[in-house]
């Protein structure tokens, strides 16, 4: 057992450092490097520049709030949806699949910029309309601002949290909350002092991870934090790299060094508070499916706030993207603009072939990169949870070496590495650089799954004679489906609408959607870039609806009841 | 299947202290015998049943299952589980919660790549043989605990393993069920007559289930011998402490005839059965509660008197705490007895049932 | 024993680095051969967008494929260095600023190509195999449901009027290059003393412009009446028709970064690359350039169609170094904060 672990695991810790060491090594040659090539002579001036400028520390204040308000809003959300969802009786419940993923399948920039039309001071169509109603003065909300930000990041990485946190929340130990309630707990003692603490390893894996993201996040602060004057991390390093017309990598690299050493003490960290796992293990033979709470009075209020929650996020951004697509250029709604709708744009993006090819490689990196990415994710998430060594250790943080750059930067790190290598230019090099860079989103759900099936579930399949291929594939992943789907939906939405990297490294012949779409609103062309976006949400939800139903074959329990032939 | 084990050391280190989970365990387990490790948590006794299907690496010794080696430090063999062909019940039965029964206890033989009309065939068998005939198509999510533990034993059984090992499988039963499960579990094994290693702390499990009981304490196996001689006639005082109910007394030989010993303890004098130590061993009186004779015939042996302190109604015996001198001697008195709390009364020692053992 | 392990799979992954470094030296492509027949395709990198049409209309005209790579101003020297570096430089064609295409230049990435269809350009459009065929120019852009004619700038200096106030978008001037320079070239182009330029430079930021990251979210807001004028590019009013846009028709000068175009020295295909550039400063190309993506080209007489810009005077200026970009940055950071 204990050989074959410290096999697997020093396997997989030399494809995953491939996959993410080189990348970053070459990052960090950069940043000592004199030259603007990954190779130079040796020089200390680019971090003594980048970190002796006085802006650093009110960048670093802003980025400490920004993050930490993202992922605490995301996840404080995503820990509400999944008790709705898996654990009451509310109704509708295919809402929150929905809800789950339609941000993850928004191109982040167009999702930002459809909240600056809708509450900008100026003449956001919610502000208007607010003022109208309640007769103020002055815009009542300002979406460039801190909160607005927050706000908008917090929506757009909310699938993140959900897709870690709402598998877990499905596999509850619910006796576990039942004796708390024989004890006397009321249901928020319960909630509080029981079951979120028993998630707790699901609900801090959802929080850093949403903390790494939100730290290489750029859409928001470049959209929404720009004209607001405030600046984060991501948003100074892009004007690092655009102050010069010859834009100084190795610099960026080096402030992206901090956000690396942060992003891996936050894993340790991670680490260390869910270091006794053994003690959150709750699936075992018995107790299978989760009990349902009453609502009773609650149900009303609670299905109305879902509502409204489900209006902001899912109709709101896609109508404004569809009103978009019809009129020629970012008008107000009313009369005017109605009168100039057309199919133009739609005509334009379905005829123009680069966009027609930029779909089908998209889909390629989606599907089938999902794929390869989930395999290796459920082997070193099984690493990470079962295998507790220092090399285990290791492992997981090298899975997070490339995730947790900024995504400018790493996607140079890319390109210096994949240039020395037959990928460059190819499909391939966006294939795995996609799967290097993500691999943390299948990783983290599957973990979280998997330290909840208790060990000896895979140990008696082994005992029964069964290889450990043979345990993997029959016993390990059907009873990890509900983490294999998040992570598969997590992966396969990201590298539908991957950008990053894919505009470093994409070539003609590997245009991909995001790029298609980059280049759209570069142009300023906003009705194209939704037309173009709509399309990527329509063949995303097809995935992400393809994948739950193929998911579903497998599910434990009610869907294996069948009755005798 | 015969297992030897030779040599077994298991050490884990946490936290800067080393825990001597297996010390060097020499043990051999008889071929179609029932083979159980008995001892406190903590023991070594999971652990050494884990090294033997395993789960488990030990860091040095050999293990034998049959004529083959599966695990050896020194040869550096190592046969993975999968291949040793065992069958094994888990404390959590470990039934997998997404299959229905069938898949469960098939799950061995599809393994095994047997075609499926003799897998059907084995399987109804292995149910029928566990009286879960019919449940084939039951989610094993939708079983009872008693049900779940038979579905675990029917797959442990399914491709007739030579050896089948229980990692205490009836400890998550009620008690009523558990006495239930322990005469059939009995039953089935002595139909099937294979070779059987059995873990479990609890005592009255081990002795009616065993023919062979190992008594284990911090990774040391201290005692090897019959139900019988475990509890009868143990040598070390944990062991008879551990097995059942005993009254343990502090003793030092003072006298020995061919068969007796004469040894003085703070209830007095008693003449024991004499047993051989090493001078150095300090020794303890162990008698059992059940042995006590309130009826003493006037002119037997170890006659002794003391003041009835504590009597607890339990239903079948009272319960009682009888003060001897600075002792408290554990009794069982019957449920009839005219006794009160207070009142004296004598009792007697046949020398055969006054155990001495080693502390 | 589980470090030695580490340490083992860390020296294999070292060693498959090397050898991946090793493969980046291989032998350069053969010299074009002027015999050879005009096949294959062309590729080109460029920083200017929306550039289809004549991609489409070259290959009507000469039968190659011609490929675009779009590569952002900030990518643009970091790739194209390190593909050349590692003999994998996959553009014939190179188009981009100035003073990007001169870096290039100097690192010997550039052919020097004398081209037939440049013959008519002014000298100072030739720089030695790199050909400046356009200028991106910058003006005023206004709403025009929102801001008349007559309310409409009439000279640089009415954007400091307070009544823009709130009502400005502009892209970052202490972060994007292109508005640093622009801002640089009005003290050195247009405005007499460096003390108007500077009350100008003081009026916009009291005016307390909305800040994006570059020229391309520029028109947006305008177009939505989110804001009503902008410093953003006159070409956008082409592609985004028919927004209610139209540039402020100052009795200045409009200003711009010229654009420059140039083949690579070791381009794969470089028969094709010289098709394509002569092709390119065609008046046929330029045309199209002007006419359907609103550029403003050197070709004379072919202008974008822009009522009006035909006679306004678009000068090309002078690029900063990297040195001037950032101390300006800086002080225009501090100028434009308002705190």
């Amino acid at each position: 057992m204990e050989r074959r672990h410290s096999r697997l695991t020093y396997t997989l810790i030399t494809i995953v450092s491939l996959l993410t060491v080189a990348p970053v090594v070459m990052l960090v040659i950069g940043s000592f490097s004199k030259n603007l090539r990954a190779f130079g002579d040796f020089t200390l001036s680019k971090y003594i520049a980048v970190y002796t400028d006085p802006m650093l520390v009110e960048t670093a204040g802003n980025t400490l709030v920004f993050v930490l308000g993202s992922a605490a809003f995301a996840t404080v959300l995503a820990l509400f949806l999944a008790y709705l969802n898996n654990r009451t009786n509310i109704p509708f419940k295919f809402l929150f699949k929905v809800l789950s993923v339609v941000p993850m399948m928004i191109p982040h920039v167009l999702f930002a910029v459809s909240w600056a039309l809708l509450l900008n001071p100026s003449n956001g169509i919610l502000n208007m309309w607010l003022q109208q109603l309640f007769g103020l003065a002055k815009a009542p909300f300002n979406i460039y601002s801190m909160p607005g930000m927050i706000m908008v990041e917090g929506l757009l990485d909310l699938p993140i949290a959900y897709l870690i946190i709402s598998p877990a929340m499905a596999s509850f130990d619910v006796s576990l909350e039942e004796s708390s309630r024989v004890f006397k707990g009321g249901p928020m003692r319960t909630l509080f002092k029981i079951t979120l603490p028993v998630l707790r390893p699901a609900i801090l894996a959802a929080f850093i991870l949403c903390i790494v993201r939100v730290l290489a996040s750029f859409a928001v602060p470049s959209v929404l934090g720009m004209p607001g004057r405030i600046y984060v991390l991501s948003t100074y390093i892009y004007r690092t790299v655009t102050m010069s017309l010859i834009a100084d990598y190795g610099k960026a690299a080096a402030i992206g060094m901090s956000i690396l050493v942060l992003s891996i003490t936050l894993i340790y960290i991670y680490r260390y508070y869910t270091r006794f796992s053994d003690k959150y293990v709750t699936i075992s033979s018995r107790g299978f499916k989760p009990a349902v709470v009453e609502l009773r009075k609650g149900k009303i209020p609670l299905f109305i706030m879902l509502i409204i929650i489900s209006f902001i996020l899912i109709v709101l951004p896609v109508l404004v993207l569809l009103y978009t697509s019809f009129i020629p250029y970012i008008m107000v709604p009313n009369g005017q603009a109605f009168a100039a709708m057309s199919l133009a744009n739609w005509r334009t993006v379905i005829s123009d072939p680069i966009s027609i090819k930029s779909l089908g490689n998209s889909l390629f990196l989606g599907i089938v990169g999902a794929t390869v990415g989930s395999f290796l994710s459920i082997l070193v998430a099984y690493v990470i949870v079962k295998v507790k060594t220092k090399a285990s250790g290791f492992l997981e943080s090298i899975s997070f070496l490339s995730f947790s750059f900024p995504g400018i930067v790493i996607g140079i790190g890319f390109m210096w590495f994949f240039v020395r290598t037959p990928l460059y230019a190819t499909i391939w090099a966006l294939f795995f650089g996609y799967i290097a860079t993500y691999l943390p989103y299948g990783i983290r759900p599957m973990t979280s799954a998997f330290v909840q099936i208790h060990g000896s579930l895979e140990e008696s399949s082994l005992v029964c004679g069964a290889s450990f291929a043979t345990t993997m594939r029959r016993v390990v992943i059907p009873l990890l489906v509900p983490g294999i789907v998040s992570g598969w939906v997590l992966m396969a939405t990201m590298f539908f609408r991957e950008l990053s990297l894919s505009v470093v490294l994409s070539r003609p012949g590997t245009e991909v959607l995001a790029v298609q779409i980059l280049r759209f609103s570069e142009d300023g062309q906003w009705g194209k870039l939704s037309a173009l976006g709509l399309i990527m949400i329509f063949f995303s939800t097809l995935m992400v609806v393809g994948v739950n139903l193929i998911g579903n074959r497998f599910k434990p329990g009610e869907a294996k009841d069948r009755k005798p032939a | 299947m015969q297992i030897t084990i030779t040599g077994l050391k298991k050490h884990y280190h946490s936290e800067g202290k080393t825990i001597r989970a297996l010390d060097g365990v020499n043990l051999t387990i008889e071929a179609n015998k029932i083979f159980t490790l008995l001892g406190p948590s903590g023991c070594g006794k999971t652990t050494l049943l884990r090294c033997i299907v395993g789960l488990e690496t030990p860091d040095e010794g050999e293990i034998k299952i049959g004529d083959t080696i599966v695990w050896s430090n020194e040869k550096n063999i190592y046969v993975p589980t999968e291949k040793r062909e065992l069958g094994m019940v888990f404390q959590t039965y470990a039934i997998w919660p997404h299959m229905n029964v069938f898949n469960n206890v098939a799950y061995p033989l599809q393994n095994m790549k047997m075609p499926k009309d003799e897998i059907a065939k084995r399987v109804a068998k292995t149910l029928k043989f566990v009286q879960l005939e019919g449940f084939e198509n039951r989610p094993a999510t939708r079983l009872s605990g008693g049900q779940q533990q038979r579905v675990a034993l029917a797959r442990a059984l399914v491709a007739e393993p030579k050896v089948i090992l229980f990692d205490e499988p009836l400890s998550n039963l009620d008690a009523k069920l558990r006495e239930e499960t322990r005469k059939e579990l009995r039953m089935f094994l002595g139909e099937l007559g294979i070779t059987a290693v059995y873990v479990t702390h609890d005592r009255v499990e081990a002795l009616a289930l065993s023919d062979m009981i190992g008594v284990m304490r911090a990774g040391n196996i201290v005692e090897l011998g019959t139900p019988k001689k475990i509890y009868f006639d143990a040598d070390h005082q944990f062991v008879a402490d551990f097995i059942g109910r005993a009254n343990l007394i502090p003793a030092k030989v003072t006298e020995e005839t061919s068969e007796h010993s004469l040894v003085t303890t703070a209830i007095g004098s008693v003449v024991c059965q004499k047993r051989s130590f090493d001078p150095s061993d300090e020794l303890t009186l162990c008698i059992r509660p059940e042995f006590l004779d309130f009826k003493p015939a006037s002119d037997a042996i170890n006659r002794i008197t003391g003041v009835v302190e504590q009597m607890v109604f339990v239903g079948e015996v009272y319960e009682s705490e009888i003060r001897v001198g600075t002792e408290l001697i554990f009794a069982k008195l019957d449920p009839q007895t005219t006794l009160k709390e207070g009142d004296h009364v004598t009792f007697s020692m046949k020398p055969e049932h006054c155990l001495l053992v080693s502390r | 024993m589980k470090l030695r392990k580490i340490m083992i799979a860390m020296a294999l992954l070292l060693t498959v680095s090397l050898a991946l470094f090793g493969a980046g030296t291989g032998e350069k492509p053969a010299a074009a051969k002027a015999d050879e027949p005009l096949t294959g395709k062309v590729s080109l990198y460029a920083s200017i967008t929306s550039i289809e049409p004549i991609m489409a209309d070259f290959k009507a005209k000469v039968g190659v494929d011609a490929e675009y790579t779009r590569l952002s101003t900030a990518r643009f020297i970091s790739t194209v260095l390190t593909e050349y570096q590692a003999n994998k430089l996959m553009a014939d064609v190179v188009q981009g600023p100035l003073p990007i295409l001169e870096i290039l230049k100097e690192q010997g990435v550039l052919a020097n190509y004398q081209a037939k269809a440049a013959e008519g350009y002014p000298d100072w459009a030739k720089r030695d195999g790199i050909y400046l065929f356009g200028i991106e120019y910058v003006g005023l852009i206004y709403n025009t449901d929102l801001v008349s004619k007559e309310e409409a700038p009439k000279r640089y200096e009415d954007l400091a009027d307070p009544k823009w106030k709130g009502h400005i978008v502009m892209a970052n001037p202490a972060s994007h290059a292109t508005t640093i320079s622009w801002l640089v070239g009005l003290k050195e182009n247009v405005f007499a003393t460096e003390a108007e330029w500077m009350a100008f430079v003081r009026g916009l930021a009291a005016n307390e412009p909305m800040f994006v990251a570059s020229f391309g979210p520029t028109p947006a807001p305008i177009a939505s009446g989110e804001k009503k004028i902008g410093i953003s590019m006159p070409k956008y009013i082409v592609t985004n028709a028919p927004a209610p846009l139209d540039y402020a028709k100052l009795s200045q000068p409009m200003l711009g970064s010229p654009r420059a175009i140039a083949i690579t020295s070791d381009a794969p295909n470089p028969r094709a690359a010289e098709a394509f550039l002569e092709y390119w400063l065609s008046d046929g190309a330029m045309g199209i350039l002007a006419n359907d993506v609103g550029e403003y080209v050197l070709t004379p007489g072919v202008y974008p169609p822009i009522p009006g810009i035909s006679e306004t005077e678009v000068i090309p200026i002078r690029e900063l170094s990297d040195e001037e970009i950032q101390k300006w940055g800086a002080e225009f950071e501090k100028i434009f904060a308002l705190k």
